[in-house]
């Protein structure tokens, strides 16, 4: 009796604090959001809203902006992630190899990351708009002197860009990491052993590198899954709608169409379908890792 | 070691500059919160603000700009649910409807009596006036008059754009004179909200039941747009705009600040706007001051609805909370209003500084600023589409949803049919 | 030989730099163009100045009310930052002492939720929060911050403190000392490298936050560094030299910070993800 007060006790102390924020900032949110999804509440009455079913899941399938952004969503996180990673990978490669200078070339090449996407999306925004377009005007290059913001398919790769800008850095530092950790009496009996160079990286890096590609793809993934700001301050979503992403939509749908409900259940949506992707990305990740 | 030192002091600097940001604030006045949706005064608001707290020592005024890009609507709904309503919220006519149940009914101002004839009718709600009209505002095609009297060869005279062929007529010439014909800056409210209503505001002809009946029928999806003669005489005329806008080949790059920028310089003839561009075509005027409107001609027959008229409209409201604002501050918001219609101040920071044209009748100071007047004179004239709540009737998005359409047709991205498509689905799913 | 291999090094590093060059433009060019006035920034926004000038900070220092976005940035980012670790290493430590059912289960859901995306939960938070009136509070961000912040740093905390050994505590125990005298005094310390990247990660994620402060701070006097950032270019499109002069003093307090603190930056995004 006197052990189970005691582990109460500790348990209020140690855990009591962080239970009580993570139970009320996010679990309880997130039942009542779920809960919210079967009402028909439209944000701003106060006077209660009734249960609807599943009417809200039926507007979300039968909307067609929704599918859209949905899946300009996912054509953007492919590339995001295929791109960052690539990038990240080989900068990583080329820092690990004792360039001179290399930590303050790490230092740089992280920078974006202290920056917030907001901010980057704006300084980008004047980058495409003015810079990019004034280049192109003053050496008459008909394909610079158009901003990319102002077509569909090229502000949709200009959001990649950015994005991949962004991220690429971190992850990086993150293959870094993995290389460093790689055992170095491996890598000297493979040159000794005469492997090549594109041999080596296919048959011995690459495998011994396969935690930190875990790491990168499901933190990318979830990362580009969910952006806003970047959106937000570069494209704001245009020109017309076309480069809207999944979070934006959800926000717009919320709160400028004050259907708040429906937003909900694409916010909910949004959740089933990251799960999905996270989970079925680290069940085959670690069957992987095991083989190798 | 000196490295860290260095940090500790940045870091001691930068708490220390919290604390006193913190020990600055004071309490003891009533403190009422403005949301100002006009984004472009928002400097003038707050030097009024401070004029105000000045001249008023129980009340503290704190004027909350709404983002650029976001709706009021937007922002009120997440200020409600936040519990932080604002004292006065400068809005849009559909939002006081929209809000009406938040809302203090203001019938026992003394302002209502000098309100200018059909500025409240938007906003009087079984009998209730729920907002304090704040400016009327027109637009059309702002002209630089420089540039078309080059162009004609002598005086332009602007009545006499009352066709679309006069209007092609005046473009041609322009670009004869050497010039660019037009700047179409592809805003989606601009776009949506100004230009696209234009084309409602001709169909109902200012009658009331003609708008509920049109709006019902879009709602309902009956109506047929690609056939409705009027939208195609309005589509036409865009036609002509995207012909001859002078970003033709990026047209969507173009942000507001070019506008003013091109129309002062004189680098083109007209720009679509409204009268509260002049703040900025000042600063690169060339031509004297002398600017004006013509209207959107909606077809080749002078005498159709609408053809002689630019659209001039009571424009944003003020409303008062009742919900979330206690009595006294209430009261507070009331003194505040008072302060903008009577006080010799307040008078100033509407008229001269933020260059309005006032929705009182009482205000006597004369508008200072070219189209401000253009507008007066419209309106003297009787060539306005009269201010009816259509707009009350819009579903929220509406702006930004057809403003995106309307951008997607004005790059080639869709064609005529799609656009009208696009239109009828969006009513039948609007909220 | 040796010779072949120095070159191709020199080749390489040389190559990175210009890289890195192309990585960091933006920022030049927004420190560019900071000092020129907005007619020069027109003519050619890749030209030097023509003269040096430092009127668009002053007036955006003011427009923006720098120091209050600053000075509230600080005060929410550092009360988090430090609260996350402190609750969440107390969190963790008790989940790998202890098999009970309640912590394990506490541990796995807030692993689990770790891929809730923040859409889900803006909603159901602006609508409970604000109908307990307590939204437009500068507290209630810090409160939520230390929810959103808990899974992964209880995560991170989780693995590390996995493999300190057990017995020092058992030593500290038997001499008599309470549970969280040994906390504070023997695991605390012993924890300090993985405390710091969680500092470190918190940090760059609150600092830089925009949607959740969009959402919960409304007036002014309260915004956050990237929110009045915002706010300001929404409000004057016009002016682009005070607007990079805007940008560039926001960023610029996390420059400095990261010119002193690079190495230990790095490495706590490095542990962060190892563990």
């Amino acid at each position: 009796m006197r052990k189970r007060v005691s582990a109460i006790r500790s348990f209020i102390i140690f855990c009591g604090p962080t239970s009580l924020f993570f139970l009320t900032v996010i679990l309880i949110p997130f039942l009542f959001g779920i809960y919210l999804t079967f009402t028909n509440w439209n944000g701003i009455s106060a006077t209660g809203f009734g249960f609807s079913g599943l009417d809200n899941y039926r507007v979300v399938i039968a909307d067609k902006v929704f599918w859209k952004s949905f899946w300009l969503t996912l054509r953007f996180v492919f590339f995001t992630v295929l791109f960052t990673n690539t990038v990240a990978f080989f900068l990583a490669y080329a820092l690990t190899s004792g360039v001179r200078g290399q930590n303050t070339l790490r230092a740089g090449f992280f920078t974006p990351n202290l920056v917030g996407g907001i901010i980057l999306g704006l300084i980008w925004n004047f980058l495409f708009g003015n810079v990019f377009t004034f280049i192109g005007k003053s050496l008459g290059l008909d394909l610079l002197s158009i901003s990319m913001l102002s077509k569909p398919e090229t502000a949709f790769w200009a959001l990649v860009i950015v994005s991949v800008w962004q991220y690429s850095g971190y992850m990086m530092v993150i293959y870094i990491a993995g290389f460093t950790n790689m055992p170095n009496d491996v890598m000297e009996a493979a040159s000794i052993d005469g492997a090549t160079k594109g041999k080596r990286l296919t048959k011995i890096i690459i495998p011994l590198m396969v935690p930190s590609f875990i790491i990168c793809v499901f933190l990318t993934l979830q990362r580009s899954f969910m952006v806003y700001d970047v959106n937000l301050a570069l494209t704001n979503g245009g020109p017309f709608k076309t480069t809207q992403l999944i979070s934006m939509h959800v926000y717009e749908k919320a709160f400028l169409a004050q259907d708040f409900a429906v937003g909900q259940a694409e916010a909910v949506f949004l959740f089933l379908i990251v799960a999905l992707v996270t989970i079925t990305q680290l069940y085959f990740s670690k069957k992987l890792e095991a083989e190798a | 070691m000196k490295k860290g030192r260095i940090l500790s002091m940045v870091l001691v600097i930068m708490m220390l500059s919290t604390l006193f940001g913190a020990a600055a604030v004071a309490e003891s006045v009533e403190q009422i919160t403005f949301l100002n949706s006009k984004g472009e005064i928002q400097a003038q608001l707050e030097e009024a603000a401070k004029v105000f707290n000045a001249e008023n020592a129980g009340i503290s005024v704190e004027i909350i700009p709404c983002p650029a890009g976001k709706s009021p609507f937007e922002v009120m709904s997440t200020m409600y649910n936040s519990g932080n309503a604002p004292t006065l919220a400068m809005v849009d006519a559909g939002d006081v409807v929209r809000l009406t149940e938040k809302f203090v009914p203001l019938n026992d101002e003394n302002w209502v009596a000098d309100a200018a004839s059909g500025s409240l009718d938007s906003v009087t709600i079984d009998g209730n006036v729920y907002a304090f009209p704040f400016a009327v505002e027109g637009f059309g095609f702002i002209y630089n008059k420089q540039v078309l009297d080059e162009a004609f060869g002598g005086a332009f005279d602007p009545s006499t754009i009352t066709t679309r062929a006069a209007l092609q007529d005046a473009f041609d010439k322009v670009v004869a004179s050497g010039k660019q014909a037009l700047i179409i800056t592809p805003m989606d409210w601009s776009l949506g909200a100004h230009m696209f209503s234009t084309m409602y505001l001709a169909i109902g002809q200012g009658d009331q039941a003609a708008y509920d009946a049109l709006f019902s029928s879009l709602r309902a999806g009956t109506m047929d747009l690609a056939a409705n003669p009027v939208f195609q005489g309005w589509l036409e005329t865009f036609d002509l705009l995207r012909e001859y806008n002078s970003a033709k080949a990026d047209a969507l790059s173009i942000t507001y600040e070019k506008g003013p920028e091109l129309l002062g310089k004189g680098d083109v003839g007209f720009w679509y706007m409204g009268n509260w561009a002049w703040p900025q075509i000042a600063e690169f005027d060339t031509a004297d001051e002398a600017y004006g409107f013509v209207p959107y001609v909606l077809s080749d027959n002078a005498d159709d609805y609408g053809n002689k008229d630019v659209v001039a409209f009571g424009s944003k409201y003020v409303a008062l909370d009742g919900s979330q604002n206690t009595e006294a501050q209430q009261a507070a918001g009331k003194a505040f209003l008072n302060w903008l219609v009577y006080e010799a101040s307040g008078q100033d920071t509407l008229v001269n500084k933020a260059n309005l044209i006032p929705a009182f009748t009482n205000i006597e100071l004369d508008i200072a600023d070219p189209l401000g007047r253009s507008i007066v004179a419209h309106i003297a004239d009787g060539t306005t589409i009269p201010a009816i709540d259509n707009f009350a009737v819009m579903p929220a998005d509406h702006w930004s949803v057809v403003g995106a359409s309307l951008q997607k047709y004005l790059a080639g991205y869709a064609d005529a049919a799609t656009l009208a498509q696009e239109i009828q689905d969006y009513w039948t799913t609007a909220k | 030989m040796k010779q072949k291999e120095r070159i191709f090094l020199t080749l390489k590093t040389l190559l990175l730099s210009v890289l890195l060059l192309a990585y960091l433009v933006p920022f030049i060019l927004v420190v560019i163009n900071s000092l020129k006035p907005t007619r020069e920034f027109l003519e050619n926004p890749l030209a030097l100045p023509q003269a040096i000038n430092f009127s668009n900070f002053t007036i955006a220092f003011d427009k923006m009310n720098f120091i209050s976005g600053l000075s509230n940035t600080v005060v929410i980012t550092t009360v988090s930052v430090l609260l996350i670790a402190l609750f969440s290493s107390m969190a963790a430590y008790l989940m790998v002492r202890t098999t009970w059912k309640i912590t394990r289960i506490l541990f796995f859901c807030m692993v689990s939720a770790m891929i809730i995306p923040f859409q889900a939960l803006m909603i159901p938070l602006v609508r409970i929060y604000g109908s307990l009136g307590i939204l437009n509070n500068q507290s209630t961000l810090i409160y939520m911050y230390l929810g959103f912040g808990a899974p992964m740093a209880v995560f991170i905390y989780h693995g590390f403190i996995k493999s300190v050994p057990l017995e020092i505590e058992e030593a500290a125990m038997i001499d008599g000392c309470s549970q969280v005298r040994t906390f504070f005094q023997i695991v605390f310390p012993l924890v300090k490298p993985i405390s710091f990247t969680v500092l470190i990660l918190n940090v760059l994620w609150i600092w830089n936050d925009f949607l959740l402060p969009s959402l919960v701070l409304i007036k002014p006097a309260q915004r956050t560094l990237p929110l009045s950032t915002f706010y300001f270019f929404g409000t004057y499109t016009v002016d682009y030299g005070l607007l990079m002069a805007g940008l560039l003093m926001t960023i610029l307090p996390v420059i400095i910070i990261y010119l002193f603190l690079q190495k230990h930056i790095i490495q706590g995004v490095m542990q962060g993800s190892i563990k």
